[in-house]
This record gives structure tokens, C-alpha cells and sequence, in this order.
């Protein structure tokens, strides 16, 4: 190719240009029509066809943007503009690896294009390669050292990469020519994710002190005294910690964990040690939940009788449908179960004789006490597991009152948890149907219908809430809605529906692969807000996005059919609906076969993610056929090891 | 939700002996197609009489006129009236005004046909209010005395299916200003 050819003369050049800004302000249609009058004389010039055809894959047409693009890189090898748009169309495309290499190959041509370092450094941070991020955000500092993202990313590629000091000798030294005396609350979260790697780094001494120096810049006052009382805990000085943990206490009574940081930080043993606190506590914040409930996970005995007593009766008097949900963490131990089912019997006895809940009773006669007193009972005897006497027991309390939609939800538990699924979803429908604007007990139902395998009744029942004018199943989808996916999934495999079953595997796997996806945008959104400490945490989440129960959930369902489908092949198996014809039915087979194989990869590469099967993912690859199958045989069991645990 | 819309100030505090004895909190919620069914489940605890599908559909119109009693949010009560016309006079009937048994004497009632009361003083132009209790209800007879409703008539084989089948009127007149 002739390089010269390559060369616009000035009249041409100008109209490049406008192509150029024609693409940026979107307007593709003068963009192309630019570019017909560069090409209508440089048939061959390479950056015209390139951008020709990136302005085509904006308008939809996939295919003539590759050719374009590629016919113009082909005739301009050395055009970093070339190579710059091959990457963009190849990152629109989600081929990120590819981008990558087309983005380095344009900075072989120009090494200070900051446009296309910028981008550069989107794809490395969103693959996770984190030392070519690191480069890249070195040039881009060294070349634009005025800017506050260059500093934050450059020392965010450190820190990502633990290598804790130079992150933080660059972040102290972008702070120092911050000088903000007024509320910033951008300021705010810099000195905050500064804090967030000094602790990481161990620094806790540091941390404290830093803390200290910058507790009025630092807006977030909650965050700074949960911080503070970690550090101090951790650095051993108890009684300040304990100082900072009851401040947080008197400023939020409801929250569990600053109760239990308070008995750490105390260096409360024993029970009665604990017993004695929360007594103290509960005298303080007479209003509070917690220091009621927390001492019940300590006290044995006739101590916990006499904490539970009062605590129960409150709750039956003020009518708290949870209750039982609220207790059952106790049933771990049968003496604490002996001990609730013996109050809650003496309650219903003494309402059947007196209309109080107990003999001394001063209080006035509540009338719903006694309905949840049988249903907390209901919900007790299925816990045990006698079905019977808990259904006896609902029964009665929908005698008292029928209109208490829990009632009907307690009793479809009631009924799946015993097998009877058709039961369940009939005491579910019930209740959805006495309020139908009631979003919870619709799903409930909905899922109780799948359990029965009744897919098609739970889609309607979904409707319900679903966007009018496309099918349930669709918005469903289109809603990212998990549980009625994997259930769904489970109730297609049980129906030998196998080619359904395996479609809603894959739509969650595909919304796990989205949401991955979707994390592109925040790399710069974050930067700029300063939002780096969320960030950071995002970036974690997304590293171990597929160890949600969810996707543990479908990759369970779809090995398991990918199995049964390999062992008993569909051409003998007439269990699928799908398939009615031989013809159909073999071909089906055929594609299930390849992807079966594709797709139970990705699925092992999905939990190789959480760390643990690696190794198994390495051999399965390395192994022929068959030990690939036994492989997912043992993944599935790990899976359900994993999770019934 | 099943919370109800909370209601205007539509009563004044009141010091009656028996909401001093209760600390549910009442309150009165619309009827709507969404919870429809449950007013009707209420209904057919509550009476012994069954209302047709028409009935339940006028209900949804009637606004004001139909309400779900709530005690600390459980529906355990429910009031429907129509307005009828005779001789030219408008007069305001309450078809169902009913609570379950447990919930009976807290002021559920007094709470509905206060609501009810509210609404025709508001209005201003009904001549009274009547309704019909079967003979040998005294405590729904000694409820409607108290807020001065009077038997005005005994209606022989009022009712069809259940006994006795006879039924008192009970009118309020108002009183004209």
C-alpha cells in the first residue's frame, strides 16, 4: 500500500475531521455522508473506511462495520486511528481481550493519545489486569499530572495490586494539595478510602492517628466512629474502644452489632457477665429491641424462662406476626425449645380459662393474643416436624380470625414443608387472593405453584405485577428475577422439560455475565464522584459475583440435567414436549451434546471463580470426555456439599 | 398493602368505657377490588344471611358509604349503606354492619355507624337512617338504641332461610335543621 495515499490533501483532511465530530455528536447520517465524498476519490483511504465503519455498527449494521473497519485497517496497518476503532467496535462487542490488543497496537503508532489510553486503562481495570492497568495509569499521570483522576487512579492501581505504600504515598501527596476547610464531601471520601488502605496495609496505629487528624473534614460521622472503634478494639485499647461502641449504641439502639462489639470490646465471658450488661442496657433504651432479644441467645434455664417470659407476652400482646421467625435461631437447643413450648402452652391455657396471658395479669384482655399464640404454636409443631398438630392448631386460629392473611401463608408453609404442595398452594392462593395488591404473598404463591410444577398458573400468577403487553416469562427476565427463574428451572427439570428447564439456567447465567458487564460504567463513574470506597467494594463483589446462591442454584440445576441428558440421551426419552417429531428430536440431542460440553465449562470455570475448583478445572480440561462428565459429577456434589452446609 | 388509608379527623376523641378498655388502634379503610374478597369472607362469617355477587359490585361504588373496619391492622370488621328513596325522602340504609365475635365490644362498631353518622350530618339531606335486625338479636337491638335508633316496625317472614325469620326496623330520624 501506498503510504502517501494515505495522506489527505487539506480539503479532504477537513472534511476526516468533520466525520470525527459528526461521530461524537452522534449525527451518523452527515457522518456517512462525509465520508462518501472523501472515498468518492480515495476509494482506499484507511481511516475514512474505518470510521465509516464505526459510525455503521452505531447504526445497527454489525456486519458492514467489520468489513469496513477491517478493509480500512487492512490498507492503513500503521494509523493508530485504525486500530483505535477496531477496538472500540470489538469492545462494543464485549471482546474485550481483542480490544485490548487493538488499543496497544494504536499506541504503537501514538503513545500519548490520552483518549485511547483512557480507554485502555477501562478495559484493563474491568479484565482484572491489573499490572497493565498500573502502566497505564502511570502514563496517563505522567502526562496529565494536573488532573485529580490521574493521581486517584494511578494510586488506586497500587493499592489494587496491595502494594499498600506507594498507593499511600501518592494518595498523601494528592491530599496535600487538597486545602478544604468547609464541608466536602468528596474530601471526605478520599480521607476515608485513604483510611480504608492504611488499615488494609496494617497500619492501624497510623489509621487512628490519621482518624484523629481529619475527624472534622470527614462527613460521615457513623462510618468514622465504626471505624474508630475497629481500629481501636484491634489495637487492644478496650476501654476507649468500648467509649466509642456505647456512643454508637445510644446513636442507633437497634443495631445488633455494635451490641456485640461492646460485650468484645468489655472482654465479657461469661454469661452472666453478658446477662448483666444487657440488663443495664434494656434499662437505658427501655424502647429497644436488641437488648431484649440478645440476651435470650445466652441465657439456659430458668434465667432464659424468666427473660423469655416477659419477652413473649409483650410480643402477644402487641401482636408481631414474625415472632416465631424472630426465635427460631433458639431451636438449636431442645432444652430452650422445651422451655418456649412450655410458656406458650401456659398462655394458651390461661387465655382459654381467662382471656389473659397469665393468672397475674393487670394488663387489659387483648383479643388477638390468642390467635398468635396458636400460630406461633402451628409454626413451632411444623418446625418439630408434626404437621398434624400444627394444622390442627392454624385451623383454630383461622377460626378466630379468617381474615389474617398470614394465617393462610403459615399454613401453606405448613403444608409444603410436609409435601403436600398442592395443599401449600392453595392455602397461598387464598391468601393472595384476599389482597391482591399484596406483592410478597403473589410471589409466594407464584412459588408455591412451582413447587407443585404448575409453571404455566405461576406465570399468571406473576402477571399480576408484571409489565402489561409482554408476556410474564419475558419481564421476568427482563427484571432479573432469579428465585422465579432457578425455581421455574427445577420445576421444568422435574417435569423431564428439559430443553426449558436448561433455557432458564442459562437466562441466569446470563444475568450473572451482565451484571459483570454492567460493572464498565462505574470504572469511570466512581473515579469521578470519588465514590472509592464503594468502588473498591464492587470490584470484590464482582470477583466473586457467581458465588451467589442463585447462581449456585441454576449451575446446580443445569449440571444435573446436562448428566441425566449425557447418561439417558434424549433420542430414547420422550419426557421432552419440546420435541415431537425423530427428526427434531435427534438434532436437538446433537447441539445438546456440544453444548452440553461448552456449558458445564463455563459453569466449573463460574465456581472455579470462588477459588475452590480451580484445580478440578484444570484437569477436567487437561481429561478426555468421560472425565469431564465425572468431574461435574463430583462439582455438583461439592456444590450441594457447599450449600447444605 | 393491607394498612387502610388513615381518615381524617372524622370523630372527636371520644370517652367511651369501652375503647378505654382496648389499646388496639382502630381505623376504617376503603374497599377496594384488591381486597374486595375479604370484606366478603368477613360477611359470611358474620351473618348468617349470603349476599349475591351485585351486592358486592354496588359496594365497590358506593365510596363513603362502604368501609373495612382494622384492628392493629387486621381486617376484623365491615360497614356497607346504600341510599334509598321513599316518598321523594332520602334516606340512608345500612345493609351490613358487622365484626368478628372475638373482636366484638372494643368500639369497632361504635367506630363504623359513627362513621356513618358523620357522613349523613355531612351531607345534611337524609331523613333518616334504618336498617333491619333479626328479632332475637339484643345485642345488635341494645347497640342501636344507644345511638338512638328505634324499632318502627316487625316485619312477619323478613327473612327467607334462617330463623326466627322475622325482623325489626330500626330508624333514626334526623332531625331537620
Amino acid at each position: 500500500m501506498d503510504p502517501k495515499k494515505q495522506q489527505l490533501p487539506p480539503k479532504e483532511n477537513s472534511l476526516f475531521k468533520r466525520i470525527l465530530k459528526c461521530y461524537e455528536q452522534k449525527q451518523y447520517k452527515n457522518g456517512l455522508k462525509f465520508a462518501k465524498q472523501i472515498l468518492a476519490n480515495y476509494a482506499d483511504h484507511g481511516e475514512t473506511l474505518a470510521m465509516k465503519g464505526l459510525i455503521l455498527n452505531c447504526l445497527g449494521r454489525k456486519e458492514d462495520a467489520y468489513n469496513f473497519v477491517r478493509q480500512g485497517l487492512r490498507n492503513n496497518l500503521k494509523s493508530h486511528v485504525c486500530w483505535h476503532v477496531f477496538g472500540l467496535l470489538q469492545r462494543s462487542d464485549k471482546k474485550y481481550d481483542e480490544a485490548i490488543k487493538c488499543y496497544r497496537n494504536a499506541l504503537k503508532w501514538d503513545k500519548d493519545n490520552l483518549q485511547i489510553l483512557r480507554d485502555l486503562s477501562l478495559l484493563q481495570i474491568q479484565m482484572r489486569d491489573l499490572e497493565g492497568y498500573k502502566e497505564t495509569r502511570y502514563k496517563l499521570f505522567e502526562l496529565r499530572p494536573t488532573q485529580r483522576a490521574s493521581w486517584i487512579g494511578y494510586a488506586m492501581s497500587f493499592h489494587l495490586l496491595k502494594d499498600f505504600d506507594t498507593a499511600l504515598k501518592i494518595l498523601e501527596e494528592f491530599r496535600k494539595t487538597i486545602h478544604k476547610t468547609t464541608y466536602d464531601y468528596e474530601y471526605s471520601e478520599l480521607l476515608l478510602y485513604q483510611n480504608l488502605v492504611m488499615r488494609e496495609s496494617k497500619k492501624l496505629t497510623e489509621a487512628l492517628k490519621h482518624l484523629n487528624t481529619y475527624e472534622s473534614n470527614i462527613c460521615d460521622k457513623v462510618t468514622l466512629q465504626e471505624i474508630r472503634g475497629d481500629i481501636m478494639l484491634e489495637l487492644g485499647m478496650k476501654a476507649d474502644a468500648s467509649e466509642v461502641y456505647r456512643g454508637l449504641v445510644k446513636r442507633n439502639p437497634e443495631n445488633r452489632n455494635y451490641y456485640l462489639k461492646l460485650e468484645e470490646t468489655l472482654g465479657l465471658t461469661t454469661v452472666e457477665q453478658k446477662l448483666e450488661l444487657y440488663k443495664q442496657l434494656k434499662e437505658k433504651y427501655p424502647r429497644a429491641q436488641v437488648p431484649k432479644r440478645l440476651p435470650l441467645n445466652y441465657a439456659r434455664g430458668e434465667v432464659l424462662e424468666s427473660l423469655l417470659d416477659p419477652y413473649l407476652r409483650a410480643a402477644l400482646q402487641k401482636g408481631v406476626p414474625p415472632l416465631f421467625t424472630d426465635l427460631r435461631s433458639l431451636y438449636d437447643d431442645p432444652e430452650r425449645v422445651g422451655i418456649i413450648e412450655k410458656l406458650m402452652n401456659r398462655y394458651l391455657a390461661n387465655l382459654e380459662e381467662t382471656g389473659h396471658l397469665c393468672e397475674e395479669d393487670n394488663e387489659y384482655k387483648e383479643p388477638a393474643s390468642i390467635l398468635y399464640v396458636l400460630m406461633f404454636l402451628a409454626q413451632h409443631h411444623s418446625y418439630l416436624g408434626d404437621p398434624d398438630k400444627a394444622l390442627t392448631l392454624i385451623e383454630r386460629a383461622l377460626e378466630h380470625t379468617p381474615t389474617l392473611i398470614e394465617l393462610y401463608i403459615v399454613k401453606g408453609k405448613i403444608l409444603k414443608d410436609a409435601g403436600d404442595y398442592v395443599g401449600a398452594y392453595e392455602a397461598l392462593q387464598e391468601a393472595q387472593a384476599l389482597d391482591t395488591a399484596d406483592r410478597y404473598v403473589n410471589s409466594k404463591a407464584a412459588s408455591y405453584l412451582l413447587k407443585a410444577n404448575l409453571v404455566k398458573q405461576a406465570e399468571e400468577m406473576c402477571s399480576k405485577f408484571t409489565r402489561e403487553g409482554v408476556s410474564a416469562m419475558e419481564n421476568l427476565n427482563e427484571m432479573q428475577c432469579m428465585w422465579f427463574q432457578t425455581e421455574c428451572a427445577q420445576a421444568y427439570f422435574r417435569l423431564s422439560q428439559y430443553g426449558d428447564a436448561l433455557r432458564k439456567c442459562h437466562e441466569v447465567d446470563r444475568h450473572f455475565t451482565e451484571i459483570i458487564e454492567d460493572q464498565f460504567d462505574f470504572h469511570t463513574y466512581c473515579m469521578r464522584k470519588m465514590t472509592l470506597r464503594s468502588y473498591v467494594e464492587l470490584l470484590r463483589l464482582e470477583d466473586i459475583l457467581r458465588s451467589n446462591r442463585f447462581y449456585w442454584d441454576a449451575a446446580q440445576t443445569a449440571i444435573a440435567i446436562y448428566l441425566r441428558l449425557h447418561d439417558h440421551p434424549l433420542s430414547a426419552n420422550t419426557g421432552d414436549k419440546d420435541l415431537n417429531t425423530d427428526q427434531r428430536r435427534s438434532r436437538r440431542c446433537q447441539e445438546d451434546a456440544v453444548n452440553f460440553e461448552r456449558k458445564m465449562l463455563r459453569i466449573l470455570k463460574g465456581v472455579a471463580m470462588l477459588g475452590r475448583m480451580y484445580e478440578a478445572q484444570r484437569t477436567v480440561l487437561e481429561q478426555s470426555e468421560r472425565g469431564k462428565i465425572e468431574m461435574a459429577r463430583a462439582c455438583a456434589g461439592v456444590m450441594r456439599d457447599t450449600r447444605s452446609k | 398493602m393491607r394498612k387502610p388509608q388513615r381518615q381524617g379527623k372524622l370523630h372527636p376523641p371520644q370517652d367511651d368505657l369501652l375503647s378505654s378498655c382496648c389499646r388496639g388502634r382502630i381505623e376504617l379503610g376503603d374497599v377496594t377490588p384488591h381486597n374486595i374478597k375479604q370484606l366478603k369472607l368477613l360477611n359470611q362469617v358474620v351473618f348468617p344471611v349470603s349476599y349475591n355477587d351485585k351486592f358486592y359490585k354496588d359496594v365497590l361504588e358506593a365510596g363513603e358509604l362502604a368501609k373495612l373496619a382494622y384492628y392493629n391492622d387486621m381486617v376484623v370488621g365491615g360497614v356497607c349503606c346504600r341510599v334509598d328513596i321513599l316518598d321523594g325522602q332520602r334516606r340512608l340504609y345500612i345493609m351490613t354492619l358487622g365484626c368478628l365475635a372475638p373482636y366484638r365490644r372494643l368500639g369497632i362498631g361504635t367506630k363504623m355507624l359513627e362513621h356513618v353518622l358523620n357522613y349523613v350530618e355531612k351531607e345534611g339531606n337524609f331523613h333518616s337512617i334504618f336498617l333491619h335486625v333479626q328479632v332475637n338479636n339484643d345485642g345488635a337491638l341494645d347497640f342501636y338504641k344507644k345511638f338512638g335508633f328505634g324499632v318502627v316496625e316487625t316485619k312477619q317472614h323478613y327473612y327467607k332461610r334462617i330463623e326466627p325469620a322475622d325482623a325489626h326496623v330500626l330508624q333514626k330520624t334526623l332531625v331537620k335543621s
